[in-house]
């Protein structure tokens, strides 16, 4: 289960550094899914187009999102299935509680949902005493150990197999073994047991269709087809911006995200979902309930700045490229949202202010956006986020930073812009610098107010020539 | 409660309508390079196909899908009941095999096979509409219970893609969607006219074709490629995670 801390950052990122299990998998992850990725949409029929063709599919549904949700709706409605729109995240959980309180469940069943993480679901069924199981193998080894995910697609990567053997060896009961195959088994069984006597699965949505009206779910485990298959009714959360016009354009998109999500030319199990089971089929739910969240959305919809953030489908993809997010690991972001795709999302929906160490974390190298199966922006939107953070802005109640802050730059511009007092200061701190601790001609320590910037790191000494001397120099000696 | 009428009033505003909807939302006509498509399909011969089965069968390695070399409905039928004889049942010691009402699967006759007169045969008949609701209910739970018994679910496919071994399933009376799921084996029979070459060509189907526009994607279609498998400890590949542990595949050769 996660919480929603972003504020937390620095305390986190500077704990998964320091855990060396951690930075084994994140790189055996990243070396992994990176490269592979890649490979796959160079290999792709449809050529280099693919992904810009993509990014318009996706820029012209969340365009006309209105329209979209409609027809989704109408469609749906036509199937059989009951939808709900929630505008925020209480409601959205007030709905899915009603539902389980009139039809007396008792068991739950999810398949990975992240939309659900978001609202909270999962605590408020369980204050009402209802059982939630998570049975994605990863967020169910999460919910046993009470932790929160480490990466979008593969939660539990950072969980050595030792850690899992004794998890499952005290919360199963089952014996003690480091074997994958094995411990899988485990808990196949005991999900089998929940699957089959749960009475209701919920799910989230990758990516709807609007012109057919289905919602479509993506998993290899199969967890996600038990859920929405076995229990009588079936609860779909959906984000709003999860949806697109049609059926060409949801299949490349859909493709597209296999690829970056786990370099896959497609997932295991892709389930288009209409509606409840009709009366003549022998199996399926009886009742289909699809709940649409704002939670904030519309805000970003009415940035222009900030709108292509919309298109995002949570992929991962750019999570397996961030150096960042390589070294520090998912926790570090506070929320179920994580790595670049995090730092942009997680800042726009819990908060500008809060969340201001995730976008000033991240470099600016541009990994992301050449990894992200839609090629969306990222560094453009975190560059536009630290400027809202530094001037401040009231349409996303930022405050600006402080005013210290501000005075100091706007004297570094000042001193920028006069040649002579810049060279004068240099020369000073040339002379200065040598009272400064060293090692290796590497300044260790800068004294305060400049500290920060040597807390985690060396600092190289000025050199004796300003490149602008040198090349002068030279150029005077060729010329005589 | 929010309205869809607020809801979706909210997103508008945030659009900055009355700015027009763009007009190639909803597609109504193929483009030329879908008619190619479709008239390929189409006019594929048995021999032209043959090339797919060879991409089949590579690509079933490594997604670990056991690709069946058996061709005639004899053979087949022979195939699958060493299967049911020599696979053990995971949950259990009763033999149970579940099976849709399918013609094809119909036409191997299983249930006559004396090798199999000890294992309870099932088929999920669809549920007749004169029935009155109480009665239906019943024969959703027997339905529940003969596929939660058996260790080995028989289905055929409306489509099998070859590039990605891809089955394509559609929920219709008779072919539960359990079948291909909970049992811990899953074999597929499909007949090779099933076999398209893409998923572009599926998808190009699914949308354009008539048959395929009038019945719809129906409540529930299923894309299923390979056995269910999981990464999630240590990134170590484990086939069997909450679906099928294995997937057998049979490819019934065209008479015609
Ligand atoms: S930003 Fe792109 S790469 Fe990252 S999760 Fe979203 S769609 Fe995937």
């Amino acid at each position: 289960m996660s919480t929603i801390a972003p504020e937390k950052y620095k305390e986190n990122a500077s704990k998964g550094i320091a855990d060396p299990v951690l930075q084994k998998a994140l790189g055996g992850l990243q070396d992994r899914l990176g490269p592979a990725t890649e490979k796959l949409y160079n290999s792709q029929p449809e050529g280099h187009d693919m992904r810009p063709r993509a990014h318009q599919f996706r820029r012209k549904a969340i365009d006309n999102l209105d329209v979209l949700l409609s027809t989704l709706a109408d469609k749906v409605r036509g199937h059989g299935g009951i939808v709900h729109f929630a505008k925020t995240a209480e409601e959205a959980v007030e709905i899915c509680k009603k539902i389980a309180l009139e039809n007396d469940v008792k068991t739950v069943v999810k398949g990975k949902s992240m939309v659900t993480e978001e609202v909270g679901l999962n605590l408020a069924l369980e204050k009402e005493g209802i059982e939630v199981y998570e049975t994605d193998l990863g967020e169910y080894i999460l919910q046993l150990s009470g932790e929160g995910p480490t990466h979008i697609v593969a939660p539990a990567i950072h969980k050595t197999r030792r850690e899992i053997a004794e998890l499952f060896t005290e919360k199963l009961g089952t014996p003690y073994t480091e074997d994958p195959p094995t411990l899988t088994r485990y808990a196949r069984k005991a999900l089998r047991e929940k699957f089959l006597k749960a009475d209701m699965g919920i799910s989230g949505c990758n990516l709807a269709c609007a012109e057919t009206g289905h919602i479509v779910t993506v998993s290899n485990e199969g967890n996600i087809r038990m859920s929405t298959t076995l229990p009588k009714i079936h609860v779909a959360f959906m984000g709003m911006e999860r949806i697109v016009a049609n059926l060409e354009e949801q299949q490349s998109i859909l493709r597209l995200m296999s690829m970056g999500a786990a370099a896959q030319e497609i997932g295991g199990y892709v389930s288009y979902v209409g509606g409840p089971a009709q009366a003549d089929h022998s199996d399926g739910p009886q009742e289909f309930h699809l709940i649409i969240i704002d939670n904030g959305r519309s805000k970003i919809l009415a940035d222009p700045e900030f709108r292509e953030m919309l298109c995002c489908i949570r992929c991962g993809a750019c999570l397996n490229v961030c150096p960042v997010y390589g070294k520090i690991g998912g926790q570090a972001y506070g929320s179920p949202y994580c790595g670049p795709v995090g730092a942009v999302v997680t800042p726009l929906l819990f908060g500008i202010n809060t969340s201001a160490d995730l976008c000033a974390g991240e470099t600016l190298c541009g990994a992301c956006k050449q990894a992200c199966p839609l090629e969306i922006n990222l560094p453009r939107m975190l560059l536009a986020l630290r400027s809202k953070l530094s001037d401040g802005d009231p349409d996303w109640q930022v405050q600006p930073k402080s005013k210290g802050e501000n005075l100091l730059f706007s004297g570094w511009q000042r001193l920028n812009n006069n040649r002579k007092i810049y060279d004068t200061l240099l020369d000073l701190m040339r002379m200065l610098q040598h009272l400064l601790p060293a090692k290796q001609g590497m300044i260790t320590r800068l004294p305060w107010p400049f500290s920060g910037w040597t807390a985690n790191r060396n600092m190289k000494k000025l050199a004796p020539k300003t490149f602008m001397q040198q090349w002068k120099e030279t150029k005077e000696k060729k010329d005589s | 409660m929010t309205t869809q009428k607020d809801f979706i009033g909210d997103i508008s505003t945030a659009l900055g309508r009355p700015t027009p909807a763009a007009v190639d939302l909803f597609t109504v006509a193929p483009t030329t390079a879908e008619q190619d498509i479709l008239k390929n399909i189409r006019q594929r011969s048995p021999g032209e196909r043959q090339p797919f089965i060879k991409t089949l069968q590579e690509v079933s390695v490594p997604l670990h899908l056991d690709f069946h070399p058996e061709r005639s409905l004899e053979d087949i039928r022979q195939a699958i009941i060493t299967l049911i004889l020599e696979k053990d049942p995971e949950w259990g010691t009763k033999k149970s095999v579940v099976r849709w009402d399918h013609p094809l699967l119909n036409s191997l006759n299983l249930e006559a096979a004396a090798e199999l007169k000890d294992i309870s045969l099932y088929t999920t008949s669809p549920v007749a509409a004169t029935l009155s609701a109480e009665e239906r209910q019943q024969q959703r739970q027997q339905t529940r219970k003969e596929v939660e018994e058996s260790f080995i679910g028989i289905t055929s496919a409306d489509y099998c893609i070859a590039a990605t071994a891809t089955l394509a399933m559609k929920t219709r009376p008779g072919q539960a969607r359990s079948v291909s799921l909970v049992p811990s084996i899953h074999l597929a029979v499909v007949e090779e006219s099933k076999l398209l070459a893409t998923l572009e060509e599926l998808y190009t189907l699914l949308k354009w074709d008539e048959a395929e526009q009038a019945e719809g994607l129906t409540n529930n279609l299923s894309l299923v490629s390979g056995p269910s498998k999981t990464g999630d400890i240590e990134l170590v590949m484990v086939h069997g995670a909450h679906g099928p542990r294995e997937l057998h595949l049979f490819l019934v050769a065209d008479r015609s």
